[in-house]
């Protein structure tokens, strides 16, 4: 059996590494699995994939769920400001009741997690630095998902909306003078060369965005009992593995920003506060009232601790 | 356009090259309004220094629609080019022949398009899928002009299909000069 | 099946389709439905609206119905014949100042428009009836203009361009410059030919230069003024980093459109319904080979085709300049038959990994390729000028308009061998202004 995974992300990503893995795992397990990974939206464009994934057409993605929180707007809670403190508070997050919940709804769409995993961000930018949120006033940004960029609007900014493998060209020709996204995106697509100022994730961190490799629910019921203890054996391995490799990348993308001679920003915890009010003015009060039973969502998520 | 239909058109072929021409000018409507939409976005955000939050996405759905919609207009043109080394080579029975063959090609894979196509819409419209920004569109609307637009596609194409078998046209005959002549009054 | 014999089974399928005469953008739409029906079963074809839609949702897309509107709006207005007679005003002293005059104008509307015929179409109409009335060689007034047409997409802006950096994400500024020098540099190898040209053929005399007062040349003067305006604002806009390409381009769309009502009273809503409906036409079209182009290279990607091509590739183990030779070959080939924008968007993104890693620039190969397919906008069958200017001049015959521009083939061959002895030509520009490449 073949299966096939599409991912957006450059070979040495984390993100690809953890694919990589369990594609090797379960090729040395011989039991006549294959899995054939499509790096750098080379099959399927970075926001197209959750779609042919839920419909069969593609049997594996990582994929930052919030890019489907225009289908399922509960997945908006992944990537919601102020909600994750640190990596180890996302990992009790990804086994928590709250993302038993988040599951159920995965299954709606014929779709479920193999590799949870959060990963941290920062903030860069081309005009200034960006610590607190009157920095973004007037700029063009990009945020990776709605709550963020409500936050944001909030705060004065001009939204654009587009994949993290996006992000350089945009910068480049000038469509943005900003964004907001991962610290393993920061570096595998080498958003230093286009960079004037980066805020990486430090003690305070605002931006952690639920980064999971799904797979479709059918196509795993389908597999042989051993197929799937080989699958969910390299899964485990490939979480843990993630988890680590997510610690260092916030510390090795402030290196490679700094040996890049990119200005470094870091961000106080009155900043963070001041952002996380605004979220509390902005996002939060939006998702509850576009999501049903948001507010329910949203206290299971505050209440991990 | 201004060449007069020959007398022996039946009022169906008529009757979808209108609707043809009332597409071209949606679609050229939708291109001028992702114009002016354009520089209303640089004005807000470099004169007024305020948030944008539509303008870009819409104007791409603009661009979307425009394309789509404009199919059956450009096809009635004769607008969409192609290689008419060949078919200007052959004989006009063969020709007509070879037009034959195109259009069927073309015919299916437009249906495949508006089959498949209306899928998404319906799933869009079902399930209330919204666009993942703040502006939060809901996607039916540009994934419906999949399937709208092709449809009339296939319907132009249809009626070319009907003028070709009855002899009174050939999509594939003289389209260079048809080119020149389009060209000329850009001039 | 093996990937690459699958390669070379697409290949032929897609020549075999696209010589049946269909439109290029259906036939790579039917070419892909087929193979993924074939050999990825129906199940696949689900996708294909889906990989449509994505394709066109992308901003920089929208640059090309913007400067095409722009060319345009331009074209409808006598702004072509003014920047044209302005300069034949100026060069009286010059000898061929008629035919100098010309090319000049069609380099400076090339700055304007993004598009070739538009550039043939605005300057041949004025251009190509004062040279034959002046003496010189039909040949000489119809080919300098089909070849001086071809600018539009070298010179920018470029359409074309735009393609490539969207195709293989290199950046559309850097493309943009890079086009200049070379563009002025094919300015000037056209122009050297016109004239000796044309004093070989016994016709020296008409070289010689009509003359005009001072008060004639003062006068025309403001006539071209806005124009010149719009090509400066859009390149300050552009690399002032105001505005990206697309949001440049849309303002100035608009604002060739109000200089066309205002300046030059292009009023009444058939005229300006003219230059909708061709904007129209020509967006919808290069759309929807874009939209197709992309199912079409999702089929190659999900059958293994593109990754199997380029292991194959890096296996191959050529002299570089041999390697460039056999791409100038195909894409010279290609050219001959498919508009620019097709041949970019299915070459450009198997040709660029081959490239870069024979060690060669992609702004520069950009350059390279955009001379190729300004060869094929004057070579047969599909020759898109060359139709332009039957258009505007009947009475030449297609045969003399062919042999007229065979030269001016030869100088952009030339041009390209120059490139690629002198690269800088290309690549100085845009690193002196945006800074070294990466
Ligand atoms: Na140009
Ligand atoms: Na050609």
């Amino acid at each position: 059996v073949e299966l096939r995974l599409s991912h957006q992300f450059a070979t040495g990503d984390v993100r690809h590494q953890i694919a990589q893995m369990i594609a090797d795992d379960v090729a040395a397990a011989g039991v006549d699995l294959e899995i054939q990974i499509f790096p750098n939206q080379s099959l399927f464009k970075a926001r197209e994939q959750y779609t042919p994934l839920s419909r069969g057409q593609l049997d594996m993605t990582v994929l930052p769920l919030s890019y489907a929180g225009g289908q399922q707007p509960a997945y908006n809670l992944t990537l919601m400001p102020g909600l994750v403190k640190n990596l180890d508070h996302g990992d009790r997050l990804s086994h928590s009741p709250f993302m038993d919940k988040l599951s159920e709804i995965m299954a709606q769409d014929d779709v479920m997690v193999l590799v949870h995993g959060y990963l941290a961000g920062g903030f860069g930018s081309n005009k200034g630095c960006i610590t607190k949120p009157e920095d973004v006033q007037g700029i063009s940004i990009r945020a990776a998902g709605k709550s963020f960029e409500e936050m944001l609007a909030g705060a004065g900014a001009s939204i654009s909306s587009m994949a993290s493998s996006e992000i350089y060209p945009a910068l480049q020709t000038g469509v943005l003078d900003a964004t907001n996204t991962s610290s393993e995106s920061f570096v595998s697509f080498r958003l230093y060369e286009q960079l004037k100022c980066y805020t990486p994730a430090g003690d305070t961190a605002l931006w952690f965005m639920y980064q999971p490799l799904l797979i479709n629910k059918s196509t795993f019921e389908g597999l042989t009992p051993e197929q799937q203890t080989a699958l969910t054996e390299a899964s485990a391995k490939a979480e843990a593995f993630y988890l680590e490799e997510g610690k260092k990348g916030d510390e090795i993308a402030r290196q490679t920003f700094a040996d890049a001679g990119v200005e470094i920003a870091e961000m106080t915890s009155e900043d963070f506060d001041a952002w996380l009010a605004l979220a509390k003015e902005t996002a939060f009060p939006i998702f509850v009232q576009e999501t049903p039973g948001g507010q329910e969502l949203l206290d299971m998520a505050l209440s991990v601790e | 356009m201004s060449d007069p239909a020959p007398v022996d058109t039946p009022l169906p072929v008529r009757a979808m090259n209108a609707v043809s021409t009332v597409c071209g000018v949606i679609a050229a409507l939708m291109i001028l309004s992702s114009v002016l939409i354009t520089c209303q976005m640089i004005f807000v955000r470099l004169i007024l220094n305020r948030s944008t939050i539509w303008q870009t996405e819409a104007v791409i759905y603009l661009m979307i629609g425009a394309t789509l919609i404009g199919l059956p207009y450009v096809q009635k043109l004769r607008g969409h080019v192609g290689v008419d080394l060949l078919p200007s080579l052959l004989p006009p029975g063969p020709r007509r022949v070879l037009a034959l063959f195109v259009l069927v090609l073309t015919i299916a894979m437009a249906g495949a398009m508006v089959w498949y196509g209306f899928d998404t819409f319906h799933l869009a419209w079902s399930r209330n899928w919204k666009s993942e920004t703040v502006w939060a569109f809901p996607l039916w609307i540009p994934y419906g002009a999949v399937p709208l637009g092709f449809a009339l596609y296939f319907l132009q194409l249809s009626m070319d299909l009907w003028m070709t078998v009855s002899g009174r046209d050939n999509p594939l005959a003289a389209s260079m000069a048809h080119e020149a002549e389009l060209e000329e009054r850009v001039g | 099946m093996e990937p690459l014999t699958l390669a070379g089974l697409v290949g032929l399928s897609t020549v075999i389709m696209l010589f049946s005469g269909i439109s290029v953008a259906a036939g790579l739409l039917v070419v892909a439905t087929g193979f993924l029906l074939i050999f990825d079963g129906a199940r696949s074809l689900i996708s294909l609206p889906d990989l449509f839609f994505a394709e066109l949702n992308s901003f920089a897309l929208l640059s090309i119905p913007m400067f095409i509107i722009m060319g345009a709006a331009i074209a409808s207005t006598r702004a072509g014949a003014d920047l044209y007679e302005a300069l034949e005003r100026w060069l009286t002293r010059v000898p061929g100042g008629l035919v100098i005059s010309n090319l000049g104008a069609c380099a400076l509307f090339a700055a304007m428009s993004g598009s070739s015929p538009a550039t043939c179409a605005a300057i041949g109409k004025m251009g190509i009836p004062e040279m034959r009335k002046r003496g010189y060689p039909d040949g000489v007034a119809a080919g300098s203009i089909a070849a001086g047409g071809t600018l539009g997409i070298l010179i920018p802006p470029s359409v074309t361009m735009i393609v490539y950096g969207i195709a293989t994400e290199v950046s559309i500024g850097r493309l943009f410059l890079a086009g200049v020098f070379p563009g002025i540099m094919l300015v000037v190898l056209f122009m050297a030919w016109s004239i000796w040209s044309t004093w070989r053929s016994g016709n020296a005399q008409v070289l010689s230069a009509s003359s005009y007062t001072w008060r004639e040349k003062v006068e025309i003067l403001p006539r071209v003024l806005p124009f010149l305006a719009i090509i400066l604002g859009v390149l300050y806009a552009m690399y002032g980093g105001i505005a990206t390409p697309s949001e440049t381009a849309a303002v100035g769309a608009l604002l060739c459109i109000v200089i066309a009502m205002v300046i030059y009273r292009l009023w009444s809503p058939s005229a300006l319904w003219v230059v909708l409906r061709d904007s129209t036409r020509e967006s919808v079209m290069i759309l929807f080979i874009i939209a197709a182009a992309g199912v079409f290279s999702y089929m190659l990607s999900s059958l293994f085709i593109t990754q199997a091509i380029a292991e194959w590739i890096g296996t191959l183990d050529v002299n570089r300049w041999v390697l460039m030779g056999a791409v100038n070959v195909f894409l010279l080939i290609a050219g001959f038959f498919l508009p620019p924008v097709a041949v970019i968007l299915m070459a450009a993104p198997i040709l660029l990994p081959i490239i870069t890693a024979a060690g060669f620039d992609p702004i520069w190969f950009a350059v390279i390729l955009t001379i190729n397919m300004e060869i094929g906008l004057i070579s047969p069958p599909v020759g898109l000028n060359l139709y332009v200017i039957n258009g505007i001049a009947p009475d030449i015959s297609l045969k003399t308009i062919l042999l007229g521009s065979l030269p001016y083939v030869l100088c952009m061959v030339l041009g390209i061998v120059i490139l690629c002895i002198f690269p800088g030509i290309a690549t100085w520009l845009p690193e002196a202004v945006m800074g070294p490449a990466r």
